[in-house]
């Protein structure tokens, strides 16, 4: 199974579970939870059920194009289910059959691994789940996201392609898998681990990138009315109304922070003492992104569900008039 | 009638340490809830593996004993008005105990006239009182972390779902998150998926072995040992065995199947910490040694499912074969900057953020190492271990595999050919990891190992870091003993008061407790500490006597002192001076100042015991200064023994004559002070 045909099999397994796909976010993520329909969709009430690949970008684990599995940027499949159902461990696995693991003649384990993001205020248990003793997946059942308890929990269902694709294919070097009849790995994306290995560990224009940070920091305040002022208890205090935030704007800004932090860090110009400042500075704005979120969805009446509850009442009636 | 109850909670794959913790948990609740039920049971079994918890309550009682009391209220003359009516505080009694007025007896009693209920209550059934009892059982298992999950209110260890109560073969019908208790449960999840009835506690080992399941841990361990024993053959070789690679893949798997799988041998060259960690702590496997105890290229995994084993061992072979791999290179790359290289780029990883860099660590290590240092010892070769002893914190073998600190450094440092002695102190400065571990085999590495846990003492105490209850994030506990043990057990005695200061200065400014308060707090974790090392080498009375003497200075003077006295206490003299000792101290609190004057004596006991005193001072002064403490006692046992039970005998001290008393009191108060410089023997 090539590596496109894999994602074309997710993508059509988790549609058909009713899954909407969406596409990657057209900005630089460190994971597919920095997607707002993860990071976002996952605070609230509101269910949502998605699937979509994550280019996924890690400046410090750059290795030149030269290391046979690791890369600066490689791909996630990411499937969020909110609320978790009761059956989502069998859904993952059904999923493994799809793409031609059978579980019954492979050794599948699930190992705890609770996951934590400090720059996004999130954190999450479940397992790494081992095939074969290669860990293929991240299954996390989402407990906090930028600072909100998670009601309810979602579950995250994160695919490492590559990986996967290394196995089904039985290769060793990542950039010897073949992508589409004919291509490999390496042909598409090997110069671009060369590059961004050399930008994001020598060339990338440090106090261009200190600025941009201040800069995007401050653009989130701005968009989103924050003020310096604190209520009681550290509580964040707004200066706009929910409906006058620029939420997804504002967010934005709190992912571009998060990656030029990483660049910044693979440049290795971020010192001791600063590093759990930058972290607290992220962590600050993505909390009034998550709490601005929050509250535009309350103002609007949190529409998903009222959807989802209008779905299930005519459903319902619809099971009543057919016993009538 | 008795019978068993079966209680199973099926849940998504728990943590190892999680289901201990919640077996452990279900089965305390569950014992305290039957007690306050008054309902008898022979024993609790628990079982479990990661997918599932469970309880045997053995020889349950079919129902509580009927409750016969007479429950006393308030007296007759509070209970009721004059006219003759109920009071609120009557009708509240009767409300309380769940009667009516009607019930309302009077009872004579010594203290007067009192209003009572006689309780009747027929016992209820386990039935009955069950459902209550499980479901709060299970509200009240505990784990480290819980967490939710789907729109369920209750949190957990992790998802649950299903439950099963069967008495007998009678189903308990309770409810928790939003689960009814039913009969079915399920097998292993690949192997035997399928739901099924179970039949009760006593089959319920049986039903599940038939479906893959090994549902008792004990069991399941046993048949791990056997299966790692008969592959081990199979390969020609020996497992290692290891502790935490045996709980931890029991805890992975509901039925341990072990299958073999192999390195290239090339991979042997690496150092074998190295290769041990990658298979034990990455992968789980456990590692291989041929009869001479060379490690092999080979490893044992333990699986749950094993259909196609050649599949699942090639798998495996390939993941090990990339982490070796990447070992590998990490090595290589590592070999290309020499360790002294490394130094300064520890001021970029942090130590504590108010306590700076590792950089700044290593340099206050190296200064306090050389303070430490015995005159014997070099002290370039002092600094220079010193200063490489963290430096392996920056290589990226290590980085990866964080458990290799020390070890690598080691490795590294011989092969670029320094000094054998420096390199083990690389690694030998980290001993002893724990109460058990062994210690720096030399001087030069305890001198390290003393400055690098002193330093992390007097800097976490010093921002206020102090271990509180189980709260200890930065070990100081083990550090405090690792200091007492280097120093009672290793090659290295401490001047712990001189230490903690001098720490403390190499700190500069960066401190916020002055120093005073810090080398108090530190003195008392240090003396703490002390009891609890020293509670299995002697009496707690004897180690009191001893720290109350002791100078808070060399610890090994301590030691000398508790060990001195310990020996004394087998010497006749040894009760009379205690007693002695007791009485003297006692009364000597009330001695007024200033020196006894020879002149005032009466008594020839007391001319004796001043003449007695007088002939050892000097010489009990030289023996303790020399902290020769058994001669010093020898010497009080000798010469003060006879002279002072004779004092006590023949002289009354607490005379009216103040002038006499008063010289009697300075007397002993002058003795008294002499002997509290060895110990504080009146505390025996």
């Amino acid at each position: 199974m090539n590596f496109q045909s894999l994602i074309l099999t997710l993508d059509r397994f988790w549609a058909e579970r009713g899954c909407i796909l969406v596409q990657p976010y057209d900005s630089e993520v460190g994971a597919g939870t920095f997607n707002p329909n993860t990071f976002l969709r996952a605070i609230g009430p509101e269910p949502w059920n998605v699937a979509y690949v994550e280019p996924s970008r890690r400046p410090t684990d750059g290795r030149y194009g030269e290391n046979p599995n690791r890369l600066q940027s490689f791909h996630q499949y990411q499937v969020i289910l909110k609320p978790s159902p009761p059956d989502i461990q069998e859904l993952y696995l059904e999923s493994l059959r799809a793409i031609g693991t059978d579980p019954e003649c492979h050794d599948i384990r699930f190992i705890e691994d609770d996951w934590e993001s400090p720059t996004l205020g999130a954190w999450g248990l479940g397992w790494q789940v081992w095939l074969d003793g290669l860990e293929i997946s991240q299954f996390t059942y989402f407990q906090q996201c930028g600072g909100i308890d998670c009601r309810p929990v979602s579950g995250e269902l994160t695919y490492g392609l590559e990986r996967i694709a290394m196995y089904l294919q039985d290769v060793d070097d990542v950039y010897e898998l073949e992508w589409a009849p004919g291509i490999r790995y390496g042909e598409i994306l090997k110069r671009s681990e060369w590059e961004w290995s050399t930008y994001n560990f020598e060339r990338a224009n440090v106090e261009l990138h200190q600025r941009l940070f201040d800069d995007y920091e401050k653009e989130v305040s701005r968009l989103l009315g924050l003020s310096e002022k604190r209520g009681k208890g550290g509580k964040l205090i707004f200066e706009l109304e929910p409906l006058a935030r620029l939420v997804l704007p504002a967010y934005d800004c709190v992912i571009k922070c998060s990656h030029i932090f990483n660049i910044l860090d693979a440049r290795g110009s971020i010192s001791v003492t600063e590093r759990q400042r930058f972290i607290g500075r992220v962590r600050l704005i993505a909390r009034a992104v998550a709490e601005s979120w929050y509250a535009q969805r309350e103002a609007l009446g949190f529409p998903l569900l009222a959807q989802a509850e209008d779905a299930e009442n005519a459903s319902a009636q619809k099971a009543n008039e057919a016993s009538e | 009638m008795k019978r068993d109850l079966l209680v199973e909670l099926g849940v998504e794959e728990l943590p190892s340490s999680f289901l201990r913790e919640g077996l452990r948990s279900m089965r305390e609740a569950a014992e305290q809830l039957l007690r306050e039920a008054r309902l008898a049971y022979h024993a609790i079994e628990t079982l479990g593996t990661p997918r599932r918890m469970a309880m045997i309550i053995r020889g349950l009682a079919d129902r509580q004993p009927d409750r016969e009391e007479r429950v006393m209220g308030p007296a007759a003359k509070i209970a009721f008005t004059p006219e003759g009516e109920l009071t609120r505080a009557a009708l509240g009694f009767i409300q309380k105990n769940k009667r009516a007025p009607e019930d309302v007896i009077r009872v004579e009693t010594e203290k007067g006239e009192y209003i009572a209920l006689d309780i009747h209550e027929p016992g209820k059934t386990a039935e009955e009182l069950l459902p209550r009892i499980l479901e709060e059982t299970c509200k009240r298992i505990h784990f480290a972390k819980s967490m939710r999950w789907g729109d369920n209110p209750v949190a957990f260890g992790r998802p649950l779902h299903h439950l099963v109560a069967l008495l007998g073969d009678t189903l308990i019908p309770f409810e928790f998150a939003g689960l009814k208790a039913q009969r079915t449960t399920f097998g292993h999840r690949f192997l035997a998926p399928e739901r099924f009835e179970l039949r009760g506690a006593d089959a319920y080992r049986d039903q599940l072995r038939e479906r893959h399941v090994i549902v008792d841990t004990e069991e399941r361990r046993e048949r791990m040992k056997r299966g790692l024993d008969r592959v081990a053959k199979e390969i020609g070789g020996e497992w290692i065995v290891d502790d935490f690679l045996i709980e931890e893949c029991l805890s992975l798997v509901e039925y341990p199947f072990v299958i073999p799988g192999s390195f290239d041998p090339k991979y042997l060259e690496l150092p074998s910490e190295v290769v041990i960690s990658v298979m034990r702590d990455h992968q789980r496997y456990f590692a291989m040694r041929d009869p001479d105890g060379n490690l092999l290229p080979a490893y044992l995994n333990v699986v749950g499912t094993a259909n196609e084993p050649a599949l699942i061992q090639k798998g495996n072979d390939r993941v090990l074969r990339a982490r070796l791999e990447d070992a590998r290179f990490f090595v290589e790359e590592d070999r290309a900057i020499p360790l002294a290289d490394r130094v300064p780029r520890l001021d970029a990883i942090v130590f504590q953020n108010k306590l700076g860099s590792v950089g700044d660590k290593v340099r206050r290590i190296d200064a306090l190492a050389q303070w430490l240092a015995p005159d014997g010892l070099d002290k370039a070769r002092v600094s220079l271990a010193a200063t490489l002893a963290k430096a392996d914190l920056e290589t990226l073998i290590v980085g990866e595999f964080p458990e290799l600190e020390g070890a690598m450094g080691r490795y590294y440092a011989l092969s670029e050919g320094i000094d054998p002695e420096v390199a083990d102190t690389i690694l030998d400065h980290y001993h002893p990891r724990g109460a058990h571990d062994s210690l720096p085999a030399t001087e030069l590495a305890s001198a390290v190992a003393l400055a690098d846990r002193l330093d992390t003492l007097v800097g976490c105490f010093g921002i206020g870091l102090m271990p509180t209850g189980s709260a200890d994030p930065f070990a100081l506990r083990r550090a405090a003993l690792g200091v007492i043990r280097i120093a009672l057990e290793g090659q290295l005695d401490v001047d712990l008061r001189a230490a903690l200061d001098q720490a403390y200065a190499l700190y500069g400014d960066k401190l916020e407790l002055s120093v005073e308060e810090t080398r108090a707090k530190l003195l008392d974790f240090f003396i703490g500490r002390l009891r609890v090392f020293l509670r299995e080498r002697a009496p707690s009375e004897i180690v009191e006597a001893c720290i109350g003497a002791w100078e808070k200075n060399s610890l090994r003077d301590l030691l000398a002192r508790v060990e001195a006295l310990l020996a004394f206490r087998e010497t006749p003299a040894f009760e009379a001076l205690a007693v002695a000792f007791k009485r003297a101290n006692n009364i000597v609190k009330d001695a007024p100042e200033g020196a006894h004057d020879a002149r005032l004596f009466q008594e020839p006991a007391e001319r004796a015991l001043r003449e007695a005193f007088l002939g050892i001072e000097e010489e009990l002064k030289e023996r303790v200064e020399a902290r020769d403490y058994s001669a010093a006692l020898q010497l009080l046992g000798d010469e003060l023994r006879g002279p002072i039970d004779a004092f006590f005998n023949d002289v009354f001290v607490m005379v009216d004559d103040e002038q006499v008393r008063s010289n009697r009191l300075r007397l002993l108060r002058e003795i008294a002070d002499a002997v509290n410089r060895i110990a504080h023997l009146h505390l025996l």
